[in-house]
């Protein structure tokens, strides 16, 4: 028998929307953090490698397509805002909420279940790094690199795709004992992750053992699908079969190791 | 139709299983109840298993077996509803630092469905009630630790509970705060609330509750009026102990007594039962 409280109840939207409030209010009343810490690492990226870097290389062929190295980028960085703003948010935010505020155990004893509340959390998480992506995707759409079409089509994709990330945040924050034990999912899965699911230069560059590797982990098909829609890449089929595996995995893993960490 | 018990335990047992270390079976079996206007406290050792035995009835926990009924619904099997009515202010302080002292308080509201508005004036009235208006925009963090204290019990009356569930609510309380407390708890009893609290102090317990339970290593050992308890375990012959080396006493009999002789415990210096 698992003991996953309200394990007989149905979800209520009104009440992860109640949660999904709180987070929201705690934004909009420290709007000047939030939007500094939403935008400016996604602006600072996109400056040193979209410009910096792109009026460098010029143009590259991928799979049979030509693309300028900064529309590359600037879609690569997309991918990458989705993964770090979803996981920090999740992992370290997260940590403090169940283990320093004990939010998660006031709320959960009002009308609010334990599993609404985490919803709640992995649904703003997911928001707030959609804010962040779409700051990327308007700056690509004005500069003419993407796909306006394809960039309206994204931002609810980002939504889904930030779920991975926030969900595995959030998973974090249930297996760390400490705050500092995040460090090593950070160094050991978010920053390789960031670094070689193709960011910042294409899968195909990488020898062959590595890029199958990479397909191992939820950003690649993530900046695959973030490419064809914007860039108009070929479909890589299994890219969204991937995603939809990655969100029904650790959308429910990361709340049921959150659950049984507070309710042994 | 007759009106059900507010608050209903039944045999709630609660074991912690902790990876890599044994289960500990913190509650053993735990029944009572507690009507409207009632106040039962819940009086034992440190670790004896009160905050467990709240926890359970809050829906937190998933009791190991035994059943919760608030207000007529369990709360495992509906907790919306049954905590729909249930305030609760847990041992822990788990307010919400993020927020200034007023908007935690509505906020708070939000999750039982309440308006801003609605929760505004009801946060309002209780912040005055509980001495801390003048505090309101504050953030909690600037707040002294009794005012905290203060401020997590006036939160959970945000949803004008029917049953209220206080861990220890008046630890670190000064003694006028702690009064202005044992009022308030006075004129919501008299509105039908009805009050499970658990705390440390006789005194307190013989003055707020009509009924205390004593529960001990996960088991109540005993549960009665106070008065009663005393006449009962301890008679009313005045008890005779040394306070200080050459400061010997004798007074009459009273709650910590009874507790000190049911938990197997014995008085701090000098034990000296006639
Ligand atoms: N989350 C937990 N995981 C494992 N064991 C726990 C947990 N919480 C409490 N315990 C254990 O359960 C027992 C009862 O603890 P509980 O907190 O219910 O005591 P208490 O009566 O509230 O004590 P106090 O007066 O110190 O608050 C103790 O032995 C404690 O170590
Ligand atoms: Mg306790």
């Amino acid at each position: 028998m698992h003991n996953e409280v309200g394990q007989f109840v149905s979800l209520s939207y009104r009440a992860v929307y109640a949660v999904w409030l709180r987070y929201f209010a705690v934004f909009r009343k420290n709007w000047f953090y939030g939007l500094v810490t939403t935008f400016a690492e996604p602006i600072l990226f996109l400056l040193s490698f979209g410009l910096g870097l792109g009026s460098l290389i010029g143009t590259l062929r991928v799979g049979g397509v030509s693309v300028g190295y900064r529309p590359f980028v600037l879609a690569g960085i997309v991918g990458q805002t989705v993964l770090i703003q979803g996981f920090f948010e999740a992992s370290y935010g997260g940590f403090v909420r169940m283990y320093y505020q004990r939010i998660f155990q006031a709320i959960a004893v009002t009308p609010v279940t334990l599993s609404e509340v985490l919803w709640g959390e992995t649904a703003w998480g997911a928001s707030r790094a959609t804010l962040a992506a779409s700051a990327v995707l308007i700056i690509g759409v004005a500069l003419g690199d993407f796909s306006v079409l394809g960039a309206l089509l994204l931002v609810p994709a980002c939504f889904v795709f930030s779920m991975i990330f926030a969900a595995l945040g959030l998973l974090v924050a249930a297996r760390s004992k400490t705050i500092e034990s995040i460090s090593y999912p950070q160094y050991l899965l978010v920053f390789p992750m960031f670094l070689f699911c193709g960011v910042f230069f294409p899968l195909s560059q990488l020898p062959v053992m590595v890029q199958k590797a990479a397909w191992l982990f939820p950003l690649t098909p993530v900046l695959s699908l973030v490419r064809t829609l914007v860039l108009g890449f070929p479909l890589e089929i299994q890219a969204p079969f991937l995603v939809i595996f990655w969100v029904a995995l650790l959308v429910p893993l990361s709340r049921r190791f959150m659950i049984g960490r507070l309710l042994r | 139709m007759q009106l059900s018990v507010p608050l209903r335990v039944t045999d709630l047992v609660k074991t912690y299983r902790t990876p890599g270390k044994p289960p500990l079976e913190a509650v053993k079996g735990v029944s009572f109840e507690v009507a409207s206007g009632e106040c039962l406290g819940l009086l034992g050792p440190n670790g004896a298993g009160k905050s467990t035995t709240m926890k359970c009835i809050t829906g937190f926990f998933q009791p190991t077996c035994g059943e919760v009924t608030i207000l007529g619904h369990d709360v495992h099997r509906d907790p919306r509803e049954a905590r729909r009515g249930l305030g609760v202010c847990a041992q822990d302080d788990n307010l919400d630092t993020d927020f200034s002292v007023l908007d935690q308080m509505v906020q708070f509201g939000v999750y039982f469905g309440i308006n801003r508005r609605e929760g505004e004036r009801r946060s309002l009235e209780l912040l005055r009630r509980f001495g801390l208006l003048d505090k309101k925009d504050e953030l909690v963090e600037e707040l002294s630790g009794g005012m905290r204290r203060r401020l997590q019990v006036a939160r959970s009356l945000i949803n004008q509970p029917k049953v209220l569930v206080l861990d220890e609510p008046t630890t670190g309380l000064d003694p006028e705060a702690r009064r202005v407390l044992w009022d308030i708890l006075a004129e919501e009893r008299r509105k039908g609330l009805a009050i499970l609290l658990s705390t440390h102090y006789m005194e307190e317990a013989e003055r707020l509750c009509d009924r205390v339970a004593i529960i001990h290593l996960g088991k109540i050992v005993t549960v009665g009026d106070p008065r009663a308890l005393i006449e009962r375990e301890m008679g009313s012959v005045p008890v005779r102990e040394e306070i200080r080396p050459g400061f010997p006493i004798e007074r009459l009999p009273n709650l910590e007594d009874v507790y000190l002789k049911l938990t197997g415990a014995r008085l701090s210096t000098g034990v000296a039962f006639s």
